[in-house]
């Protein structure tokens, strides 16, 4: 499968990147690869440029100062759960990490290129032969959604797996332009519009993302449940971060909605309470509701909601029982 | 528009007229005949491509050509070293951990770059890090028994 013709740039820094970014606002950034190629294989994203961000020097490491971990965009997701300061003090990036895709996946694909990857539909990640037999959709430039055929907008579902690790850790990003550099939370980052899922103006980089050092003192996990858990997109995502001391809680999923939920709804509920199953089964119900999960996979909404309670449960015990020993 | 690019493949220099959108799996076996490193699915799903880049394993079908400059790639072909088989090349073949072997030059690259960041993995892990890579024949656990054997040789340098 030949991937498209684009224009090529491999800056060497920083500066140089966004100034390419500036004069080809249309361009895309390559990172690991792993989700952008196969989209330009697959002829659902064909830009004219692409700008290899790899060969920046500065940007690949965990470190930790001023209060927080910083982690550089173009960390491989190797890397973060091999790191142990990940692995012991924030396991539920650790686990999200290491659930990406195949070993493979995880050797090539990067932090920031894994929180920024594309929406994903059965209608919309297939073979240009395969999409032939149906009008374009929205997400692939044209102007229906296979999906919901009532609506005008895009309803591709978010399934990366950092993302919600990354949403109960609270963590912040940094992005930058030719222009400036700003730090928002990273629930700010999703739009939640399925078309264009982040809120990234054209020519900004994700350089860096950053989670506060109080982060560290909770117990946390992330599951992923799949067909084939090693190679899979999850059906469903869960992500769990406690203050046991507290009595705070924060719960997300991924591939439920448009973009990774947070279940604030449900982590109002459960703060300040003792956790049992009960509760967490009546959280999982109020987290279902605020989730809209629509049929852009094999698996039904009336399963995804479900498989979120079984899994919200499986999430806690798992991490309890870690930090219990 | 075209480029000459020098990529370092199992130790050689090779000087080659590449296009930007051509895919390092492109190269290899296009322009340099290199047919051991397998296109299977081409996007990514079935390690069939795999190459060790720097030492890590990487899916050649998804990674572009221009994107290897300066890096050290080892395909299947540089593996035996004049031409004694690499341990676990020997290993596959003992065990019997191939059938039709077209997942094989993807496999043995994988199970490298796993033995050589740790020395004695657990069948989990082999297991976990290895399920990228798929076999259409379904003879996973002579593969298995062949990487593992490999694992309890003490003492051997990969």
């Amino acid at each position: 499968m030949r991937l498209p013709k684009f224009e090529y740039f491999a800056p060497k820094d920083l500066k140089e990147a966004v100034s390419i970014l500036r004069n080809e606002p249309s361009a895309k950034i390559l990172a690991g690869g792993t989700d952008l190629l196969v989209n330009m294989k697959h002829k659902v994203e064909c830009p004219p440029a692409i700008v290899n961000i790899k060969g920046i020097n500065d940007l690949d490491y965990i470190k930790q100062d001023n209060g927080a971990v910083r982690i550089g965009a173009l960390t491989t997701l190797k890397h973060i759960y091999m790191t142990s300061l990940i692995s012991e003090k924030l396991p539920a990036l650790a686990e999200a990490a290491s659930a990406v895709g195949s070993y493979h996946h995880q050797t090539m694909g990067t932090l920031a290129g894994n929180i920024c990857q594309q929406n994903r539909c059965k209608f919309f990640n297939q073979s240009l032969w395969w999409r032939s037999s149906r009008p374009t959709c929205f997400k692939a430039g044209g102007q229906i959604c296979h999906v919901v055929n009532k609506k005008e907008i895009c309803y591709s579902s978010y399934c990366g797996d950092v993302g919600p690790a990354l949403l109960v850790l609270n963590a912040k990003i940094v992005v930058t332009s030719s222009r400036d550099s700003r730090e928002i939370l990273l629930e700010d980052l999703f739009s939640g519009d399925g078309k264009a899922p982040l809120n990234l103006n054209p020519g900004e980089i994700l350089v860096e993302i950053i989670i506060p050092l109080e982060e560290m003192d909770g117990v946390s996990g992330y599951t992923k449940f799949a067909n084939r858990e090693n190679i899979d997109f999850p059906i469903v995502g869960t992500a769990f971060w406690a203050s046991m001391e507290n009595k705070e809680y924060r719960v997300a999923f991924t591939a439920v909605d448009r973009k990774p939920l947070r279940a604030h709804q449900a982590e109002a509920f459960l703060n300040g309470k003792n956790l049992n199953e009960e509760i967490l089964e009546e959280a999982a119900e109020l987290a279902a509701k605020d989730a809209k999960p629509v049929k852009t996979s094999v698996y039904s909404t009336t399963y995804k909601r479900r498989l979120m309670g079984l899994l919200l449960k499986s999430t806690v015990s798992e991490a309890m029982r870690r930090a219990k020993s | 528009m075209k480029q000459a690019i020098e990529l370092n493949i199992n130790g050689d220099t090779h000087e080659i007229l590449v296009s930007p959108n051509n895919t390092l799996l492109e190269v290899l076996r296009d322009k340099l005949g290199l047919m051991g490193t397998k296109r299977g699915c081409d996007l990514g799903a079935c390690g069939a491509c795999t190459v060790l880049i720097n030492g890590d394993a990487y899916l050649s079908c998804i990674m572009l050509a221009v994107d290897a400059i300066g890096k050290e790639i080892l395909t299947i072909e540089g593996l035996a070293e004049g031409g004694d088989l690499h341990p676990l090349q020997r290993s596959f073949v003992e065990n019997g951990g191939l059938q039709c072997g077209f997942c094989t030059p993807g496999m043995i690259l994988t199970a490298k770059a796993i033995l050589d960041e740790e020395k004695h993995p657990t069948e989990e892990v082999i297991k976990r890090k290895m399920a990228g890579n798929l076999c259409r024949c379904t003879g996973y656990k002579k593969i298995f028994e062949a990487v593992m054997s490999v694992t309890e040789q003490s003492g051997k340098e990969f």
